[in-house]
């Protein structure tokens, strides 16, 4: 049997957290981050709430024409529009829409992204050759055009806003990815992992993307403000989501025509999708700083 | 004496707590002598040499007593601008690994030419004939064609000899030479080390070795200085700590080392592992691995007691009065 | 009887070429025709300085690289053709050791997954006595059950290393391949780690091959050694012999450059000059002849073969053909 002095002491583990609190602790000492990651958890309880927060009904309207373009008032916050709807239920309501794509169509992108860069990296060669012109192929097709013309050919729908934004996004997604498992596959832990006889899928499920999944996180982060930008865009456009729900690129764009003289209906949906945006990088910045894999050893 | 330190305390402020990592170490380094000083990693030898520089990262850490004289003047007491003029002047140090000390976009003699320039009036014909001249003085062969290497284009030996070439390129008095040769094979390490005693000969200055290779510091050292958890535990003339170490400790280091113990059997080890430097025990902080503790080990910290010939020694089985 | 041989072991990794558009210079010779066996049971050492190839040459005994030339033989059985479920379970058998105490271990995963992964591969346990077999995993490594919910940073190097060497164990394996296994530890946890590995080989029977610079280490550790030079084996000896009458001057250099404790007022002199050459460019003749203070004019030209001498003894080198 093993000696006894062959052992390490009984006490000699040190305590400490996880990585993730580790992070979490780099994390708080960041004001901005916080901030933003205050302005996020915001709008989700907002969006989550809609229904509480406030008592009128984002859709229907009595076409009263007394309550088209009131002024911002106490009881209409942020004024009403032309069709007399409450202007913040709108954008309480909108908010469910831009997150919700927001958040659906990243997860859809890193979903495909990291699998895709994953694979790639992983295999090397010839498999990861093909697979990157491809992605570079694809990157090189104008994203709005491609945009246009799907929603020009299909019925547009929240779905199919998020299905394309998603499939149309991953691309940088797999680089991204791709570029981690390359540097990390030269680690000996995946050698070890390959001696010992694990198989391509356990090494990439079990090895690769969990050492990714920091990098995954904050560049999902990042990339949801653009994606909101996006889909306001479209909407503003007129070929975002279908009226009469609302989305906030739809509200800044119905409030156009009558910006010098009802300026609060397409100036506070504006101003969300500013601080949504800005909310989204704070926090993504902040976590990138706090989960660096710099700092791992 | 060129270097005198004495008490010299320097802490870092942790999360966790305030870490002592060079707790009230004294010793002196005669002109012209290499001091060894060895100890595990997070023995604070590396602390202690950025201290002597001033570079001690700050926060979190933080000098906070003691006396570093040079030459009789206290450079702790030195406004930054003055202490600027002694690193690399009367100073110089050089690190582990070459390759991440030396900056990839200029080639090295272009680096060393830069030290010069930067310690010395001269102009640009001038300081590029002197770094030529410096770096054939660490034995780089062809140096003139070696000027316009870039660190890349050099092996690990080569680029340890630039690092030595810029650190003397001022004349020194003191070199301070953190792990030196660690990084390098066996057959480049001897020529590295043999071109550090040639050149401490040459130019007449001293060494201050910080390594954790004993057998390295038995080749250079003249004194040796042996650290445990910031303290030293040990401190004797070369021959004398190699051949009659005195503290359970360097007994124990030496005892384990691989080559010099009958092949095949087990090798004598220290039990347990470092202290934790925020929970340091309370007596000797070495008592809770030491095989020749006794009560007084626990409770009371031991002083370094003198042996005589210059031997010191912080264990309490050194202590005639009581014994 | 021989457990692990290596024939003609050849590995040319194609080199970065010097234009912007061209594929590839010259092949670097990593490994250049390595004969190597080990007896079951032995403990044989492989000692080289940095870029000998004998990290390339261990990945390849291992099959995590394939060779450009040359076969690997376990048991008898060629390890390179085979496929599939048997490739699986020969692979079992051969199981590596690292150096660097801090890649080799994932990060994200806890010790105790670390150490099932390789039980539940190869389904050395049912699955319900998975947890038990890590814990007499850890015990035999010498660290505490709890270890098992804990994640390699939250661990010091030497334990680090226990983690990996419970790793290799757990699949059962009969041969350790260990690379520098202790080159990044302190000295006091260094002993610890080399009696750890010493004790195991003879409470399991496992067969090492050990990789190292140290001389020291090499020769606590080894009954064989070989010592490497660019990509090449010089001299291949029983331990006793090596280290007091070493044949090859390489071998003898690398043993004059050791510094030693007892130095008596002598200074170190190096006793190899210059450094080794880029293995893309290597001489016509012996590869070690540009820094041998004994090479003659045929030491240029011509490459000498590998003679064995006096008991079994194998040197490359022409002052013994």
């Amino acid at each position: 049997m093993i000696e006894r002095k062959n052992r390490e002491n009984k006490n000699s583990l040190p305590c400490s957290g996880g990585l993730w609190s580790e992070g979490w602790a780099r994390f708080r000492k960041r004001h901005l981050a916080v901030a933003g990651a205050v302005i996020v958890l915001l709008l989700y309880l907002v969006a989550i709430f809609a229904p509480v927060l406030t008592p009128y009904d984002p859709v229907a309207h009595g076409d009263i024409p007394g309550d088209r373009y009131l002024r911002p008032s106490i009881e209409h916050p942020f004024g009403t529009d032309k069709f007399g709807r409450d202007v913040m239920t709108r954008m309480f309501y909108g908010s469910q829409v831009s997150l919700s794509i927001g958040f659906l169509a990243v997860a859809l992108s890193i979903f495909l992204g990291s699998l895709v860069g994953a694979v790639s990296g992983y295999a090397g060669g010839i498999v990861d050759a093909v697979i990157m012109r491809v992605v570079d192929a694809l990157m090189a097709i104008p994203r709005l055009f491609l945009l246009l013309t799907c929603i020009a050919l299909f019925s547009r729908s929240i779905l199919l806003i998020i299905i394309l934004l998603g499939a149309t996004g991953w691309m940088s997604a797999a680089r991204l990815v791709r570029g981690q498992v390359l540097s990390i596959k030269k680690k000996d832990y995946i050698v070890a992992a390959e001696g010992l006889g694990v198989s391509g899928k356990g090494i990439i499920f079990k090895h690769l993307i969990p050492n990714t999944l920091t990098v995954i996180i904050v560049s999902a982060t990042l990339r949801i403000g653009g994606i909101i930008l996006t889909e306001a865009a479209l909407s503003f456009l007129g070929l975002g989501v279908p009226p009469p729900t609302p989305s906030w690129g739809m509200m800044v764009f119905q409030g156009r025509d009558v910006l010098l003289n009802a300026w609060w209906v397409s100036t506070f949906p504006g101003l969300a999708i500013v601080m949504t945006v800005i909310g989204f990088n704070l926090l993504g910045d902040g976590l990138r700083d706090a989960f660096d894999p710099m700092h791992f050893t | 004496m060129l270097l005198k330190v004495n008490n010299l305390e320097t802490i870092f402020r942790m999360a966790r707590g305030e870490v002592r990592a060079v707790d009230r170490i004294s010793f002196n380094i005669k002109s012209g002598k290499t001091l060894g000083l060895v100890g595990e990693s997070g023995c604070g030898k590396s602390v202690t040499a950025l201290s002597i520089m001033r570079l001690v990262p700050d926060p979190p850490g933080k000098i906070a007593g003691g006396s570093i004289e040079l030459e009789g003047n206290d450079i702790l007491k030195l406004p930054e601008k003055e202490m600027r003029k002694i690193r690399g002047n009367e100073i110089s140090i050089v690190f582990q690994e070459p390759l991440s000390s030396l900056n990839p976009v200029f080639s090295c003699g272009e680096q060393v030419r830069e030290a010069i320039v930067l310690h010395q009036h001269l102009g640009r014909k001038d300081s590029k004939t002197e770094a030529i001249e410096m770096l054939r003085r660490v034995r780089i062969p062809d140096p003139e064609t070696r000027y316009k290497n870039y660190p890349h284009q050099m092996s690990g030996g080569m680029r340890q000899r630039v690092m030595i070439a810029m650190a003397l390129s001022c004349q020194p008095k003191l070199l301070i030479a953190d792990e030196p040769t660690t990084a390098l094979d066996v057959s480049v390490q001897a020529q590295i080390i043999e071109l550090l005693q040639d050149l401490r000969e040459e130019l007449g200055m001293s060494i201050l070795l910080i390594t954790h290779d004993l057998a390295v510091i038995a080749q250079m050292a003249d004194t040796v200085v042996v650290m445990y958890a910031g303290k030293i535990v040990e401190k004797a003339p070369a021959g004398k700590l190699f051949s009659d170490p005195s503290h359970p400790y360097t007994q124990g280091l030496l005892a384990s080392m691989p080559g010099y113990s009958i092949p095949g059997k087990s090798l004598p080890v220290i039990p347990g592992s470092v202290p934790d430097p925020v929970k340091l025990p309370p007596g000797c902080r070495f008592s809770d691995r030491c095989g020749k503790r006794i009560e007084k080990c626990f409770n009371e910290e031991p002083p370094l007691f003198n042996l005589g010939d210059s031997h010191f020694s912080r264990c309490w089985l050194h202590n005639k009065e009581e014994n | 009887m021989i457990i692990l041989k290596a024939d003609g072991i050849k590995k040319y990794f194609s080199s970065p070429g010097s234009g912007f558009f061209s594929r590839s210079g010259a092949p670097v010779k990593a490994v250049d025709g390595v004969d190597i066996s080990i007896e079951a049971g032995e403990s044989l050492g492989l000692v080289g300085e940095s870029g000998c190839g004998k990290s390339t040459l261990a990945r390849v005994l291992l099959r995590l690289i394939k060779p450009t030339t040359g076969k690997v033989f376990l048991d008898g059985i060629d390890f390179f053709a085979l496929k599939g479920r048997d490739l699986r379970k020969t692979r079992r058998r051969i199981q590596m050791i690292f150096q660097d105490p801090y890649s080799s271990l994932n990060p994200r995963m806890t010790v105790g997954n670390t150490i099932a992964e390789g039980i539940k591969v190869h389904k050395i346990v049912k699955r319900k006595d998975v947890r038990t077999r890590v814990h007499s995993l850890l015990d035999k490594v010498g660290l505490p059950p709890a270890a098992e919910s804990r994640y390699p940073h939250e661990f010091s190097g030497g334990q680090r290393q226990r983690v990996g060497i419970a790793r290799a164990l757990a699949v059962e394996p009969d041969i350790i391949i260990a690379d520098e296994p202790v080159a990044a530890l302190d000295l006091s946890v260094q002993a610890k780690i080399i009696n750890l590995l010493r004790d195991l080989k003879e409470d399991m029977g496992l067969t090492y091959l050990f990789v190292s610079h140290d001389l020291g280490v090499i020769k606590h550790v080894s009954d064989k050694v070989a010592v490497m030079y660019l990509g090449r084996i010089v001299e291949l000896s029983d331990k006793e012999s090596l280290f007091s009458d070493p044949l090859h001057p390489y071998t003898r250099g690398l043993l004059a450059s050791i510094p030693s404790l007892e130095r008596g007022g002598k200074k170190l002199k190096a006793a190899i000059r210059g450094e080794v050459p880029s293995p893309v460019n290597l001489p016509a003749g012996c590869s070690f002849c540009p820094r041998c203070p004994e090479a003659t004019e045929r030491c240029k030209l011509e490459f000498p073969p590998f003679v064995t001498i006096n008991g079994g003894r194998k040197v490359r080198c022409w002052l013994y053909s």
